[in-house]
């Protein structure tokens, strides 16, 4: 069985330029795991890459020890794996709570379901009630990133690909992104995350991978990434 | 000036049950362009199929065959010919669209929807011939009388039919899931897919639901064109001409400018003569073009669907 995502020698490429070769890695089930790195270090493109939004030209990804390295991105979210783009990606023209229910689509069946889901969303962040009737497109930034954030949860995924959550928000919003996604994990989500904030990414995650044009360059825990000289000048600055 | 009055409400309802035929074929294309971004070339021929297959139903099966009264065969007929409209675009999608789209290049399925036009033309022609059929409504001879306003029970039932197309389209938009995950596919195509929602499902949904149309409108059309195997041509001009008025991939947009060119073409013909119809339609069309090239309902241009 070993780990709950495990990717080997993945290479994703848009048209025949790769942006990004041999990544391996692996998430274990309970696990909060960041992908860090500088810009076009080839993350984004990675958890896309997990998510299924693009298919890999070489490699395999593995969940749950079964291979999905084939499946489009709607039968991997049935498989389990929720992503939250970056820029959000809301539906602008859809309302706060039918952007909810698409995110909850794999629960059509079920409209109770679908409703204590709702429900549960809104008891977090209480602002998506306030705005249930309002287009998405009308929200500010960090109004959609928790939107997208619950949009993502309505499938009750196993495993949360988060794209650059803090992309764009002021710091106090980005404190309280953060904080759910820590209560999502101990509701027992697993978290794959890529962030370009390495400091929040390390104090959020338990492993970390350094990514660098396109490949892993190192992995550890987040306390030894913390104290690696590399991620320190590179990217949390000197003290 | 009670005369003026009178003519003016006269050439407004012979305007909107124009305008209704016109909407009917027009939201088709405007739903297949705004859900999956592309043309179809071949939707004016699924108007000619449905025309035939009502016509057939019209004139031979139900009436001939069964014995049905004038007036149910052609209600009949109506219903028949959006099961065949959806029937071919079920059809065409699986063997034609569906194959290309896979392949991701856009180019192709576009000029695809060509090569479908063509196909059914000239089966059309082959099997049905040059010479235009004789397709005539009973509901088209019996005239509906209010004061001194005249129309014929025709132009009520298209109008009837109209109105439950786009009222059961608007609800199936706002209140399914799968209306709201069409609308999503139309916003955002890989976000939607991220939500576990199947894209092909959904674009083969949507062409069903425009061809349905379609061929409901052919059935409409059929006794007020010319039925050959290119009937369809002479109204997806004007269809196109809508859709862009009304903002590409815009419904309401498509609705409202459906109805209006309708209005516009009836008062064209009580005042200028019909031979200038599409001089005006099209005049209209570049002051838009113009004006307000992102259509009627410019503020909300990105919403597709």
């Amino acid at each position: 069985m070993g780990a709950l995502l495990a990717v080997e020698g993945l290479e994703l490429a848009y048209g025949d330029v790769a942006a990004c070769r041999d990544i391996s890695f692996e998430v274990a089930a309970g696990e909060i795991v960041t992908l860090i790195g500088a810009n076009g270090a080839g993350k984004s493109t990675t958890l896309r890459g997990v998510a299924g939004a693009m298919r890999p030209r070489r490699g395999r990804i593995l969940f749950r020890g079964e291979d999905v390295t084939r499946m489009r991105s709607h039968e991997r979210l049935l498989a389990g794996i929720a992503l939250v783009p970056e820029g959000r990606r809301v539906f602008p023209f859809l309302s706060v709570r039918e952007n909810l229910e698409m995110g909850g689509f794999r629960h059509r069946g079920d409209k109770a379901k679908v409703n204590a889901l709702i429900e549960r969303m809104m008891d977090t962040f209480p602002r998506l009630r306030e705005r249930a009737g309002q287009r998405a497109g009308t929200l500010s930034g960090g109004e959609q990133q928790m939107l997208a954030l619950s949009r993502a949860l309505m499938s009750e995924p196993v495993l949360l690909c988060l794209d650059e959550p803090s992309l764009g928000l002021a710091p106090i919003i980005v404190q309280e992104i953060f904080r759910s996604i820590v209560a999502i994990n101990r509701a027992g989500t697993s978290v794959l995350l890529v962030e370009q904030n390495a400091r929040y990414a390390l104090e959020t995650a338990h492993r970390g991978y350094v990514m660098q044009t396109g490949t892993i360059i190192a992995h550890d825990t987040c306390a030894a990434l913390k104290q690696d000289e590399r991620v320190k000048e590179a990217y949390l600055g000197r003290k | 000036m009670t005369d003026l009055l009178l003519l003016f409400t006269q050439q407004t309802i012979n305007g909107i049950y124009l305008g209704c035929l016109y909407v009917l074929v027009a939201l088709g294309l405007t739903l297949i362009y705004g859900v999956m971004n592309q043309i179809n070339f071949a939707h004016a021929d699924f108007v000619t199929v449905g025309a035939f297959a009502a016509f057939f139903v019209a004139t031979r099966w139900a009436t001939k065959w069964l014995g049905l009264p004038d007036t149910t065969g052609y209600l009949l007929s109506i219903v028949a010919a959006l099961g065949a409209g959806a029937l071919l675009g079920l059809v065409v999608n699986a063997a034609v669209f569906a194959p290309l789209r896979n392949r991701g290049d856009e180019l192709r399925p576009l000029i695809a929807t060509i090569g479908v036009s063509v196909l059914l033309e000239n089966g059309q022609l082959a099997l049905f011939g040059p010479i235009p059929f004789q397709f005539d409504s009973p509901f088209a001879q019996h005239t509906i009388r209010l004061g001194r306003i005249f129309f014929s029970q025709q132009s009520v039932l298209v109008v009837i039919v109209a109105a439950l197309a786009i009222g059961g389209l608007y609800a199936f938009m706002k209140f399914t899931f799968l209306g709201k995950a069409l609308r999503a596919v139309s916003q955002d195509r890989e976000t939607a897919g991220l939500m576990g929602i199947n894209e092909n499902f959904l674009i083969a949904l949507t062409i069903v639901i425009a061809s349905a149309l379609a061929g409901m409108a052919g059935a409409l059309l059929g006794p007020v064109i010319v039925l050959t195997p290119f009937a369809g041509a002479s109204v997806i001009v004007k269809a196109f001409a809508i859709v862009i008025i009304g903002g590409f991939g815009n419904m309401e947009g498509t609705i409202i400018a459906g109805i209006l060119v309708g209005i516009i073409e009836a008062f064209t013909v009580q005042y200028l003569g019909s031979g200038v119809i599409d001089l005006v339609v099209f005049v209209l069309l570049l002051v838009m073009l113009v004006v307000r090239p992102t259509g009627l309902i410019a503020e909300r241009r990105e919403e597709n669907v």
